[in-house]
């Protein structure tokens, strides 16, 4: 897979494989039992540059494109899934937006912390009555005097347990048309900002997950990003970059599940011989393989067209779809292979296999996935 | 000052059947990575520029990236068909040569080994052509002056040199903890071509010099070592067998 790429791009693999090898391997099965946010490896990895993939230099990134965000995700979620869910969401769907549709001064402010892991961002959209339907949300952000006063309640929010600024969607005008609604950023500390309980998830456990809460918290007007109504363009914006993180992120998982599942193929023997020499096996394995092959393509494919200016929103959702849906066939047949020993803890293919299935769900459902690809195909 | 690291790109995985160099199979030499670390401190210490030089096939270029995003300033490859299949000694002409062209320098420095062949030869070759002085297995590096103060241990004991430039040396790889390399690191190293190729005929070397021509040794086969495993069952009660446990361990020098 690596021959197609440049060489820029191999040592950035090179480079973030051996690091998470060494920092994140060792911790990896534990903090996902403890469900534990490791701030030790996070906070060597915000001097890296691992919260600011893409953000300029100027503003504290490291200015890389695309395909080496692409690449960086993948990687920590061979190791990590949940701190490759971690850095994805804060670059693209909370960084991002602020580099996209921010003001000067807004970046200034929010983005140096944000790229440096100084401060971790989050992007708060889903309600208990929102999910795929994002333009039901209900909460409200009313504008008084100098500020906007934000009543919201935002639910499943990643990073939200640890997150400093958060782009929080609300309803400006609650009365006007569902799609206009506005994001504004709300930081951690402001009266009435409230993060819940963590979520008991069945995978991806060594992310904080929380619901964010605010009750007439008043934040700045200038708080607001872009402008009013803007918000679901902002959104949709986030999500294009955000689903190939996903995708890359499925695809990191299936390579984890596929070099688990070889391993384990030749040093365990039925019939006489290692398991790898049974058909059945070598089958299971051929389709791994392929799997994650193509969907590692389909990934740099967006991540490409993306670094060329050119539009990328249907490949990345493509990419997003394929990729976690193969995610989820690679480690169920990675369990099947280790048989009953998959389905133990002793084995790291069952952590895989519970950090895939969420990949079918957050940042777009495989069926949302489907209309949206059906509607560009239909246009 | 100018220090030169001399790196490989090395095999990553043993060959079963013939060696195919590429860059999936290849990867920077983990014992260069120590030395490049060295480099970097010493450059951070007393200034200077570091560069990188290689001697294989292109895809060697590899290595040279990866000591650039970790901070090195320009890279060297030396790379020609006519190098193909040589020993140390040729290597180390060739390394030689063009370190003479990279010249003035004050320093040159080599990994102890490399994790593929593993011969420790080339350092203490290429500086012998060279006609400077050398030491090897140097594990801690103090700045004088006008030089270095450096030590290595042999033998139980500990050597320490008082050292000018120009001199190399062979680094120790538990001398320094190499440095995580920094994403911006790599974005600065790929921004500008800073890697130059340099063939035969740029080294002023003839082709009898290098390759299998220039080799005095030649690798005829390479085949996997059999492993004898031998497994024995101590007698007697537990204690006994603790005992001849104990006995056994001591006398192959594994405790006590």
């Amino acid at each position: 897979m690596d021959s197609i790429l440049s060489e820029k791009h191999r040592v950035v693999r090179r480079s973030v494989r051996r690091f998470c090898e060494r920092e994140l391997q060792p911790i990896a099965k534990e903090i996902d039992q403890e469900a534990r946010f490791p701030w030790e490896v996070v906070e060597k990895m915000g001097r890296l540059g691992y919260f600011g993939i893409q953000v300029p230099k100027e503003l504290g990134g490291a200015g890389l494109d695309s395909l080496s965000y692409a690449i960086i995700i993948e990687e920590i979620s061979r190791v990590c899934a949940s701190l490759g869910l971690c850095v994805t969401v804060h670059n693209s769907v909370a960084v991002y937006p602020i580099l996209a549709f921010g003001s000067e001064e807004q970046k200034a402010k929010w983005v140096p912390p944000l790229a440096r892991g100084e401060k971790i961002g989050a992007f708060c959209l889903t309600e208990p009555n929102a999910g795929s339907d994002a333009t039901g949300i209900e909460s409200t952000s009313i504008k008084d005097g100098e500020n906007y006063v934000v009543n919201a309640n935002k639910v499943f929010v990643t990073n939200g347990g640890v997150a400093d600024i958060c782009l929080i969607f609300v309803q400006t005008n609650p009365g006007a048309d569902r799609k206009e609604m506005s994001v504004v950023v709300a930081e951690r500390g402001t009266p009435g900002f409230v993060v819940g309980d963590l979520e008991d998830l069945c995978g991806m456990r060594a992310n904080p997950v929380s619901s964010i809460r605010l009750y007439d918290c008043r934040v700045p007007v200038k708080s607001l990003l872009g402008k009013e109504g803007q918000g679901l363009r902002i959104g949709l914006t986030a999500l294009d970059t955000g689903r190939m993180g996903i995708a890359a992120q499925s695809a990191g998982i299936g390579q984890a599940a596929l070099e688990e599942a070889l391993r384990y193929a030749r040093q365990r023997r039925q019939f006489g011989v290692p398991i790898e020499r049974h058909q059945a096996i070598q089958f299971m394995i051929a389709d791994m393989a392929t799997l994650v092959d193509a969907a590692k393509l389909m990934t740099y494919r967006a991540a490409v067209l993306r670094d060329r200016g050119k539009p990328f929103s249907q490949e990345s959702a493509m990419a997003k779809l394929f990729a976690s849906e193969a995610a989820s066939k690679i480690t169920d047949m990675a369990v099947q292979i280790h048989g009953g020993y998959g389905y133990s803890k002793s084995y790291p293919v069952e952590r895989y296999y519970r950090d895939a299935r969420v990949t079918r769900i957050y940042e777009g459902t495989s069926e949302i996935h489907r209309m949206v690809i059906a509607r560009g195909l239909m246009r | 000052m100018h220090i030169i690291v001399c790196i490989k790109s090395v095999i990553v995985k043993a060959p079963e059947a013939g060696m195919v160099r590429s860059h999936d199979s290849t990867e920077l030499n983990p014992f260069d990575r120590p030395v490049l670390e060295t480099a970097l401190r010493i450059k951070e210490a007393r200034g200077g520029i570091v560069t990188a030089l290689s001697m294989g096939p292109e895809s060697s270029i590899s290595a040279i990236s990866e000591a650039r995003a970790m901070g090195v300033d320009r890279g060297v490859l030396t790379c020609d068909p006519a190098l193909a299949g040589s020993d140390t000694l040729a290597t180390s002409t060739a390394l030689a040569a063009a370190l003479k062209k990279l010249a003035p320098f004050d320093l040159v420095l080599f990994g102890t080994r490399t994790s593929d062949s593993d011969t420790g030869q080339v350092g203490p070759q290429a500086a012998l052509l060279l006609g400077i002085p050398l030491v090897t297995q140097v594990h801690s590096i103090e700045h004088r002056d006008s030089g270095l103060y450096v030590e290595r241990t042999a033998d139980g004991f500990i050597e320490k040199f008082e050292l000018s430039f120009p001199v190399a040396l062979t680094i120790h790889p538990a001398s320094a903890q190499p440095r995580d390399i920094d994403l911006a690191g790599i974005g600065s190293a790929f921004e500008e071509e800073n890697t130059k190729i340099w063939n035969l005929s740029d080294l002023e070397l003839s082709p009898d010099q290098v390759g299998d021509a220039g080799s005095p040794t030649k690798v005829l086969s390479i085949s996997r070592a059999k492993r004898h495993k031998k497994c024995e069952f101590l007698k007697g009660d537990a204690l006994e067998q603790a005992d001849e446990l104990i006995k056994q361990l001591t006398e192959s020098g594994m405790i006590g």
